[in-house]
Protein backbone atom coordinates (compact mmCIF):
# COMPACT_ATOMS: atom_id res chain seq x y z
CA UNK A 1 0.00 0.00 0.00
CA UNK A 2 2.59 2.40 0.55
CA UNK A 3 4.53 1.26 -2.50
CA UNK A 4 1.42 1.99 -3.89
CA UNK A 5 1.26 5.76 -2.45
CA UNK A 6 4.63 6.03 -3.46
CA UNK A 7 4.39 5.50 -6.98
CA UNK A 8 1.53 7.70 -7.55
CA UNK A 9 3.17 10.45 -5.40
CA UNK A 10 6.51 10.22 -7.98
CA UNK A 11 3.99 9.79 -11.02
CA UNK A 12 2.21 12.95 -9.95
CA UNK A 13 5.30 14.78 -8.76
CA UNK A 14 6.98 13.89 -11.97
CA UNK A 15 4.38 15.15 -13.94
CA UNK A 16 4.18 18.50 -12.39
CA UNK A 17 7.73 18.77 -12.52
CA UNK A 18 9.48 17.94 -15.47
CA UNK A 19 11.45 20.52 -17.56
CA UNK A 20 11.23 23.63 -16.13
CA UNK A 21 14.50 24.77 -17.30
CA UNK A 22 12.21 26.02 -20.29
CA UNK A 23 10.76 28.95 -17.98
CA UNK A 24 14.36 29.50 -16.63
CA UNK A 25 15.90 29.72 -20.07
CA UNK A 26 13.49 32.75 -20.31
CA UNK A 27 14.45 34.28 -17.27
CA UNK A 28 17.12 37.10 -18.28
CA UNK A 29 18.67 37.12 -14.59
CA UNK A 30 20.18 35.74 -12.40
CA UNK A 31 22.21 33.24 -14.37
CA UNK A 32 20.60 29.70 -14.45
CA UNK A 33 22.10 27.74 -11.80
CA UNK A 34 22.61 24.30 -11.73
CA UNK A 35 22.95 23.36 -8.21
CA UNK A 36 22.55 24.52 -4.72
CA UNK A 37 25.64 22.71 -3.42
CA UNK A 38 27.59 25.35 -0.10
CA UNK A 39 30.58 26.39 -1.72
CA UNK A 40 33.48 24.90 -0.67
CA UNK A 41 36.05 27.60 1.21
CA UNK A 42 38.32 29.38 -1.70
CA UNK A 43 41.38 28.26 0.42
CA UNK A 44 42.02 32.16 1.79
CA UNK A 45 43.16 32.25 5.35
CA UNK A 46 40.95 33.05 8.10
CA UNK A 47 40.98 36.88 9.35
CA UNK A 48 41.82 37.21 12.89
CA UNK A 49 41.18 40.12 15.43
CA UNK A 50 43.86 40.91 17.81
CA UNK A 51 42.67 38.87 20.38
CA UNK A 52 42.87 35.41 18.11
CA UNK A 53 39.62 35.04 17.46
CA UNK A 54 38.46 34.35 14.00
CA UNK A 55 37.19 37.67 12.89
CA UNK A 56 33.26 37.26 11.36
CA UNK A 57 33.22 40.74 10.08
CA UNK A 58 31.42 41.22 6.62
CA UNK A 59 29.36 41.37 4.21
CA UNK A 60 27.85 37.69 3.77
CA UNK A 61 25.30 37.83 0.53
CA UNK A 62 27.86 36.72 -1.76
CA UNK A 63 25.50 34.23 -3.20
CA UNK A 64 23.47 36.57 -4.15
CA UNK A 65 20.50 34.93 -4.48
CA UNK A 66 18.80 37.06 -1.49
CA UNK A 67 19.16 39.76 0.90
CA UNK A 68 19.85 37.13 3.32
CA UNK A 69 23.25 35.52 1.78
CA UNK A 70 21.01 31.91 1.65
CA UNK A 71 22.12 29.17 -0.98
CA UNK A 72 18.82 29.14 -1.98
CA UNK A 73 15.28 28.09 -0.56
CA UNK A 74 15.66 24.98 -1.07
CA UNK A 75 19.20 24.29 0.69
CA UNK A 76 16.91 25.79 3.71
CA UNK A 77 14.91 22.16 3.53
CA UNK A 78 18.22 20.13 3.68
CA UNK A 79 18.30 18.93 -0.11
CA UNK A 80 21.47 19.63 -2.06
CA UNK A 81 20.93 19.63 -5.58
CA UNK A 82 24.45 18.78 -6.52
CA UNK A 83 24.56 18.59 -10.56
CA UNK A 84 21.78 17.91 -12.91
CA UNK A 85 22.37 14.22 -11.89
CA UNK A 86 23.04 14.30 -8.18
CA UNK A 87 20.72 15.08 -5.19
CA UNK A 88 21.29 14.30 -1.78
CA UNK A 89 19.26 15.06 1.64
CA UNK A 90 21.90 16.42 3.52
CA UNK A 91 20.43 15.35 6.80
CA UNK A 92 20.88 11.53 6.36
CA UNK A 93 24.01 12.30 3.48
CA UNK A 94 21.97 9.91 1.05
CA UNK A 95 21.52 10.47 -2.63
CA UNK A 96 17.83 10.50 -3.21
CA UNK A 97 18.90 9.02 -6.81
CA UNK A 98 21.37 10.17 -9.54
CA UNK A 99 19.70 11.10 -13.32
CA UNK A 100 19.46 13.28 -15.64
CA UNK A 101 16.88 16.51 -15.93
CA UNK A 102 14.86 15.92 -19.14
CA UNK A 103 14.71 19.51 -20.41
CA UNK A 104 12.15 19.12 -23.60
CA UNK A 105 8.65 19.71 -21.97
CA UNK A 106 7.17 23.23 -20.61
CA UNK A 107 5.86 23.37 -17.26
CA UNK A 108 3.18 26.14 -16.11
CA UNK A 109 3.11 27.98 -13.28
CA UNK A 110 0.15 26.22 -10.90
CA UNK A 111 2.67 23.02 -12.14
CA UNK A 112 5.67 24.49 -10.57
CA UNK A 113 4.44 25.91 -7.55
CA UNK A 114 2.81 22.46 -6.69
CA UNK A 115 5.61 21.08 -7.24
CA UNK A 116 7.66 23.38 -5.31
CA UNK A 117 5.62 23.45 -2.08
CA UNK A 118 5.76 19.40 -1.86
CA UNK A 119 10.02 19.41 -3.09
CA UNK A 120 10.06 21.92 0.22
CA UNK A 121 9.21 19.32 2.58
CA UNK A 122 11.08 16.52 0.81
CA UNK A 123 13.62 16.92 3.57
CA UNK A 124 14.20 14.07 6.38
CA UNK A 125 15.18 16.91 9.27
CA UNK A 126 12.46 17.68 10.73
CA UNK A 127 11.57 18.97 14.44
CA UNK A 128 9.64 16.64 16.23
CA UNK A 129 6.54 17.99 18.01
CA UNK A 130 4.57 16.72 20.42
CA UNK A 131 2.11 14.64 19.48
CA UNK A 132 -0.52 16.96 20.89
CA UNK A 133 0.57 20.00 18.57
CA UNK A 134 0.76 17.92 15.31
CA UNK A 135 -2.57 18.92 14.23
CA UNK A 136 -1.90 22.29 15.03
CA UNK A 137 1.16 22.81 12.60
CA UNK A 138 -0.52 21.02 10.03
CA UNK A 139 -3.22 23.31 10.26
CA UNK A 140 -0.64 26.33 10.22
CA UNK A 141 1.26 25.25 7.36
CA UNK A 142 -1.76 24.31 5.25
CA UNK A 143 -3.44 27.72 6.13
CA UNK A 144 -0.19 29.82 5.79
CA UNK A 145 -1.43 32.22 3.74
CA UNK A 146 -3.65 33.21 6.75
CA UNK A 147 -1.56 32.12 9.59
CA UNK A 148 2.07 32.86 8.63
CA UNK A 149 3.56 35.47 11.49
CA UNK A 150 5.70 37.07 8.84
CA UNK A 151 2.69 38.22 6.37
CA UNK A 152 2.21 42.05 6.45
CA UNK A 153 6.19 42.40 6.70
CA UNK A 154 6.79 41.34 9.95
CA UNK A 155 9.87 40.44 11.02
CA UNK A 156 11.24 36.59 10.64
CA UNK A 157 12.23 36.02 13.95
CA UNK A 158 15.49 33.88 14.93
CA UNK A 159 16.41 31.37 13.49
CA UNK A 160 13.80 32.05 10.62
CA UNK A 161 15.67 34.54 9.62
CA UNK A 162 19.11 32.27 9.02
CA UNK A 163 22.33 34.15 8.39
CA UNK A 164 22.99 37.75 8.78
CA UNK A 165 23.62 39.55 5.69
CA UNK A 166 25.79 41.59 7.84
CA UNK A 167 28.31 40.78 10.70
CA UNK A 168 30.40 43.54 12.54
CA UNK A 169 32.63 42.07 15.22
CA UNK A 170 33.60 44.95 17.52
CA UNK A 171 35.38 43.58 20.46
CA UNK A 172 32.85 43.70 22.94
CA UNK A 173 29.93 43.21 20.67
CA UNK A 174 28.61 41.73 17.45
CA UNK A 175 25.95 43.50 15.04
CA UNK A 176 24.33 41.54 13.12
CA UNK A 177 21.86 43.11 10.14
CA UNK A 178 19.43 41.20 8.25
CA UNK A 179 17.78 43.56 5.67
CA UNK A 180 14.34 43.46 5.00
CA UNK A 181 13.55 40.78 2.26
CA UNK A 182 10.52 40.41 -0.72
CA UNK A 183 11.77 36.72 -1.67
CA UNK A 184 9.82 32.89 0.00
CA UNK A 185 9.07 35.17 3.14
CA UNK A 186 8.39 38.83 3.03
CA UNK A 187 10.48 40.01 5.97
CA UNK A 188 10.64 43.22 7.32
CA UNK A 189 14.60 44.58 8.40
CA UNK A 190 15.85 42.99 12.18
CA UNK A 191 19.04 44.13 13.35
CA UNK A 192 20.77 42.36 16.95
CA UNK A 193 23.05 44.23 19.08
CA UNK A 194 24.87 40.74 20.82
CA UNK A 195 27.33 41.26 24.00
CA UNK A 196 30.15 39.51 23.78
CA UNK A 197 31.83 40.69 26.97
CA UNK A 198 31.31 37.32 29.27
CA UNK A 199 28.21 38.34 30.58
CA UNK A 200 25.28 36.17 31.27
CA UNK A 201 21.72 36.04 30.27
CA UNK A 202 18.60 37.91 32.32
CA UNK A 203 16.41 35.33 33.84
CA UNK A 204 14.07 34.74 31.41
CA UNK A 205 10.99 35.33 33.66
CA UNK A 206 12.52 39.22 33.78
CA UNK A 207 12.43 39.53 30.05
CA UNK A 208 9.62 41.11 28.22
CA UNK A 209 9.26 38.45 24.84
CA UNK A 210 10.84 39.85 21.34
CA UNK A 211 11.09 38.96 18.22
CA UNK A 212 15.14 38.39 18.36
CA UNK A 213 15.18 37.81 22.12
CA UNK A 214 18.18 38.29 24.51
CA UNK A 215 21.35 37.32 22.52
CA UNK A 216 24.71 36.79 24.51
CA UNK A 217 27.95 35.26 22.76
CA UNK A 218 30.94 33.48 23.37
CA UNK A 219 33.78 31.51 21.87
CA UNK A 220 33.63 27.94 21.34
CA UNK A 221 37.09 27.46 20.29
CA UNK A 222 36.92 29.35 16.45
CA UNK A 223 32.72 28.58 16.55
CA UNK A 224 30.80 32.08 17.47
CA UNK A 225 28.26 30.79 19.76
CA UNK A 226 25.12 33.34 20.03
CA UNK A 227 22.39 31.75 23.01
CA UNK A 228 19.57 33.52 22.66
CA UNK A 229 16.18 33.40 24.36
CA UNK A 230 13.08 35.99 25.85
CA UNK A 231 10.98 35.22 22.52
CA UNK A 232 7.76 36.10 22.08
CA UNK A 233 5.57 33.48 20.18
CA UNK A 234 4.97 35.54 16.85
CA UNK A 235 7.56 33.51 14.59
CA UNK A 236 7.84 30.49 13.29
CA UNK A 237 11.29 28.89 13.50
CA UNK A 238 11.86 27.49 10.00
CA UNK A 239 11.43 29.09 6.86
CA UNK A 240 8.34 26.73 5.97
CA UNK A 241 5.72 24.15 7.70
CA UNK A 242 3.78 26.00 10.28
CA UNK A 243 6.81 25.22 13.14
CA UNK A 244 5.36 27.79 16.06
CA UNK A 245 7.32 27.55 19.13
CA UNK A 246 6.26 28.85 22.88
CA UNK A 247 7.88 32.03 24.68
CA UNK A 248 10.27 29.46 26.42
CA UNK A 249 12.61 28.88 23.31
CA UNK A 250 16.41 28.92 23.75
CA UNK A 251 18.50 29.08 20.61
CA UNK A 252 21.85 28.53 20.06
CA UNK A 253 23.06 29.42 16.96
CA UNK A 254 26.97 28.42 15.49
CA UNK A 255 28.95 30.21 13.45
CA UNK A 256 32.25 29.26 12.29
CA UNK A 257 34.47 31.15 9.43
CA UNK A 258 36.79 28.94 7.03
CA UNK A 259 38.21 31.99 4.74
CA UNK A 260 35.51 33.33 2.76
CA UNK A 261 32.28 30.62 4.08
CA UNK A 262 30.45 30.84 7.06
CA UNK A 263 28.74 27.79 8.20
CA UNK A 264 25.58 28.22 10.30
CA UNK A 265 23.27 26.25 12.61
CA UNK A 266 20.87 26.62 15.17
CA UNK A 267 19.41 24.22 17.57
CA UNK A 268 15.48 25.14 18.81
CA UNK A 269 15.28 23.63 22.26
CA UNK A 270 11.82 24.39 23.52
CA UNK A 271 10.51 21.67 25.98
CA UNK A 272 7.02 23.03 26.03
CA UNK A 273 6.48 21.85 22.51
CA UNK A 274 8.53 19.51 21.14
CA UNK A 275 10.10 16.06 22.49
CA UNK A 276 13.53 16.58 21.79
CA UNK A 277 15.70 19.88 20.39
CA UNK A 278 15.76 20.48 17.08
CA UNK A 279 19.38 21.61 14.78
CA UNK A 280 19.17 22.96 11.51
CA UNK A 281 20.95 21.27 8.68
CA UNK A 282 23.79 23.73 8.22
CA UNK A 283 23.59 26.62 5.99
CA UNK A 284 26.82 28.22 4.19
CA UNK A 285 27.26 32.16 3.71
CA UNK A 286 29.57 33.35 0.89
CA UNK A 287 31.45 36.33 1.78
CA UNK A 288 30.76 39.34 -0.85
CA UNK A 289 33.72 39.20 -3.00
CA UNK A 290 34.28 42.64 -3.84
CA UNK A 291 36.36 43.93 -0.71
CA UNK A 292 34.14 47.37 -0.11
CA UNK A 293 30.29 45.55 -0.56
CA UNK A 294 28.11 47.39 1.33
CA UNK A 295 24.27 46.42 2.00
CA UNK A 296 21.99 47.96 -0.16
CA UNK A 297 19.35 49.66 1.25
CA UNK A 298 16.32 47.25 2.50
CA UNK A 299 13.31 48.68 0.49
CA UNK A 300 10.21 49.17 2.53
CA UNK A 301 7.65 46.50 3.12
CA UNK A 302 4.42 47.29 1.88
CA UNK A 303 1.92 44.10 1.85
CA UNK A 304 -0.74 44.42 -1.13
CA UNK A 305 -1.80 40.58 -1.77
CA UNK A 306 -2.41 38.77 0.66
CA UNK A 307 -5.85 40.54 0.82
CA UNK A 308 -6.62 39.38 -2.87
CA UNK A 309 -5.58 35.31 -2.19
CA UNK A 310 -8.84 33.09 -3.01
CA UNK A 311 -7.42 29.81 -2.13
CA UNK A 312 -5.16 28.04 0.56
CA UNK A 313 -2.03 27.52 -2.00
CA UNK A 314 0.56 28.45 -0.96
CA UNK A 315 4.45 27.72 -0.06
CA UNK B 1 7.17 -0.28 -10.43
CA UNK B 2 10.52 -1.07 -8.68
CA UNK B 3 11.68 1.41 -6.19
CA UNK B 4 14.37 2.49 -8.19
CA UNK B 5 12.04 3.33 -10.63
CA UNK B 6 10.43 5.06 -8.58
CA UNK B 7 13.55 6.81 -6.99
CA UNK B 8 14.54 7.90 -10.68
CA UNK B 9 11.18 9.45 -11.19
CA UNK B 10 11.32 11.20 -7.86
CA UNK B 11 15.00 12.63 -8.56
CA UNK B 12 14.10 14.19 -11.76
CA UNK B 13 11.13 15.81 -10.85
CA UNK B 14 13.32 17.47 -7.84
CA UNK B 15 16.18 18.30 -9.94
CA UNK B 16 14.06 20.14 -12.43
CA UNK B 17 12.00 21.47 -9.46
CA UNK B 18 14.43 23.52 -7.89
CA UNK B 19 15.24 25.27 -11.49
CA UNK B 20 11.34 26.74 -10.73
CA UNK B 21 12.72 29.14 -8.20
CA UNK B 22 12.60 32.55 -9.80
CA UNK B 23 8.95 32.20 -10.26
CA UNK B 24 8.52 31.97 -6.34
CA UNK B 25 7.00 34.63 -4.67
CA UNK B 26 6.02 35.64 -1.27
CA UNK B 27 2.12 34.26 -2.47
CA UNK B 28 1.26 31.88 -4.90
CA UNK B 29 0.67 33.26 -7.85
CA UNK B 30 -2.41 31.56 -8.76
CA UNK B 31 -4.11 31.53 -5.52
CA UNK B 32 -4.31 35.75 -6.79
CA UNK B 33 -4.18 35.79 -10.31
CA UNK B 34 -5.85 33.37 -12.82
CA UNK B 35 -2.83 32.55 -14.98
CA UNK B 36 -5.25 31.77 -18.43
CA UNK B 37 -7.30 34.98 -18.36
CA UNK B 38 -5.25 37.84 -19.53
CA UNK B 39 -6.47 41.75 -19.19
CA UNK B 40 -5.70 44.73 -20.85
CA UNK B 41 -5.74 48.55 -19.60
CA UNK B 42 -4.79 51.87 -21.07
CA UNK B 43 -3.90 54.96 -18.89
CA UNK B 44 -1.49 56.99 -17.35
CA UNK B 45 0.92 56.22 -14.33
CA UNK B 46 -0.50 57.69 -10.75
CA UNK B 47 2.42 56.03 -9.14
CA UNK B 48 5.94 53.29 -9.16
CA UNK B 49 6.78 51.98 -6.22
CA UNK B 50 9.77 50.06 -5.68
CA UNK B 51 9.15 47.91 -2.69
CA UNK B 52 9.04 44.27 -1.34
CA UNK B 53 7.46 41.97 -1.15
CA UNK B 54 6.78 43.31 -5.08
CA UNK B 55 6.82 46.23 -7.00
CA UNK B 56 3.39 48.04 -7.35
CA UNK B 57 2.44 49.86 -10.39
CA UNK B 58 -0.83 51.98 -10.47
CA UNK B 59 -2.21 53.28 -13.09
CA UNK B 60 -5.64 56.04 -13.36
CA UNK B 61 -7.87 54.79 -16.56
CA UNK B 62 -10.75 56.38 -17.47
CA UNK B 63 -13.78 54.62 -17.49
CA UNK B 64 -16.80 55.14 -20.35
CA UNK B 65 -18.05 58.06 -18.22
CA UNK B 66 -14.72 59.78 -17.73
CA UNK B 67 -14.38 58.88 -14.36
CA UNK B 68 -10.92 57.66 -13.34
CA UNK B 69 -10.47 54.18 -12.18
CA UNK B 70 -7.41 53.57 -10.29
CA UNK B 71 -5.80 49.95 -11.10
CA UNK B 72 -3.01 48.39 -9.57
CA UNK B 73 -0.13 46.08 -11.07
CA UNK B 74 1.97 43.66 -8.93
CA UNK B 75 5.80 43.80 -10.61
CA UNK B 76 8.78 42.26 -10.46
CA UNK B 77 11.32 42.22 -7.84
CA UNK B 78 12.65 45.86 -7.91
CA UNK B 79 16.41 44.23 -9.17
CA UNK B 80 14.47 42.85 -12.15
CA UNK B 81 12.63 45.86 -12.64
CA UNK B 82 16.55 47.63 -13.05
CA UNK B 83 17.44 45.01 -15.27
CA UNK B 84 14.99 45.80 -17.92
CA UNK B 85 16.08 49.71 -18.47
CA UNK B 86 13.45 50.84 -14.89
CA UNK B 87 15.50 53.12 -13.49
CA UNK B 88 15.25 56.63 -13.05
CA UNK B 89 12.64 58.19 -15.51
CA UNK B 90 15.50 59.92 -17.54
CA UNK B 91 17.08 56.78 -17.92
CA UNK B 92 14.49 55.58 -19.76
CA UNK B 93 12.25 54.33 -16.65
CA UNK B 94 8.77 55.25 -15.70
CA UNK B 95 7.59 58.66 -14.33
CA UNK B 96 4.08 59.73 -13.48
CA UNK B 97 1.97 60.82 -16.43
CA UNK B 98 3.31 58.60 -18.85
CA UNK B 99 0.41 56.99 -21.11
CA UNK B 100 0.76 52.90 -21.29
CA UNK B 101 -1.09 49.90 -22.25
CA UNK B 102 -0.84 46.98 -19.21
CA UNK B 103 -1.37 43.60 -20.32
CA UNK B 104 -1.45 41.58 -17.16
CA UNK B 105 -3.19 38.37 -15.30
CA UNK B 106 -6.51 39.47 -13.99
CA UNK B 107 -7.36 39.22 -10.42
CA UNK B 108 -9.18 36.18 -9.53
CA UNK B 109 -11.08 37.93 -6.83
CA UNK B 110 -12.28 40.32 -9.44
CA UNK B 111 -10.33 43.45 -8.39
CA UNK B 112 -9.11 46.26 -10.54
CA UNK B 113 -5.75 44.77 -9.68
CA UNK B 114 -3.27 41.92 -11.61
CA UNK B 115 -0.03 40.89 -12.10
CA UNK B 116 1.75 42.38 -15.09
CA UNK B 117 3.23 40.58 -17.54
CA UNK B 118 3.69 43.77 -20.21
CA UNK B 119 3.71 47.01 -21.28
CA UNK B 120 3.91 49.07 -23.94
CA UNK B 121 5.31 52.58 -23.51
CA UNK B 122 3.54 55.41 -25.86
CA UNK B 123 6.69 56.12 -27.15
CA UNK B 124 6.57 52.58 -29.05
CA UNK B 125 8.89 50.88 -25.80
CA UNK B 126 7.62 47.66 -24.71
CA UNK B 127 8.27 45.55 -22.13
CA UNK B 128 8.00 41.83 -20.74
CA UNK B 129 8.41 40.63 -17.03
CA UNK B 130 7.71 37.41 -16.51
CA UNK B 131 7.79 34.00 -18.18
CA UNK B 132 4.46 32.67 -20.10
CA UNK B 133 2.52 31.55 -16.85
CA UNK B 134 1.58 28.64 -19.12
CA UNK B 135 5.39 27.97 -19.77
CA UNK B 136 4.90 27.99 -23.18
Amino acid sequence: MRFAALSRFAVATVALCLLSAVMIAQESSPPRRTTNAPPKPSGAATPRTADGHPDLTGVWNGLGDNLNGIPNQIANNGLSIESDSVTRDLHSGLLIATFPRNTNRPQNNEQAERAASLLRRVGSNRPVYKPEYWEMVHYLDHNSNEEDPSNNCMPAGIPRGGIPSYIGQQGTHLMFVYPGQGGLIATQTMYRMIPLDGRKHTPLQELDGTHTGEAIAHWDGDTLVVDSWGFNTNTWFDQIGGYFHSENMHVIERFHREGNTLTWTATVNDPDVLLEPWTTTPRVALLNPRPNALLPESLPCSERDLGHVVTKEHH
Amino acid sequence: MTRVQIGALLTISLVGLVLAGPLSAHHSIQAQFDINKHVTVSGSIAKVEFINPHSYLTVNVKDADGKIIKWAFEMAAAAQLRAKGMSRADRGGLKPGDEVTVVALAARDGSNSGLLQELKMADGREFKFTPDPNGN
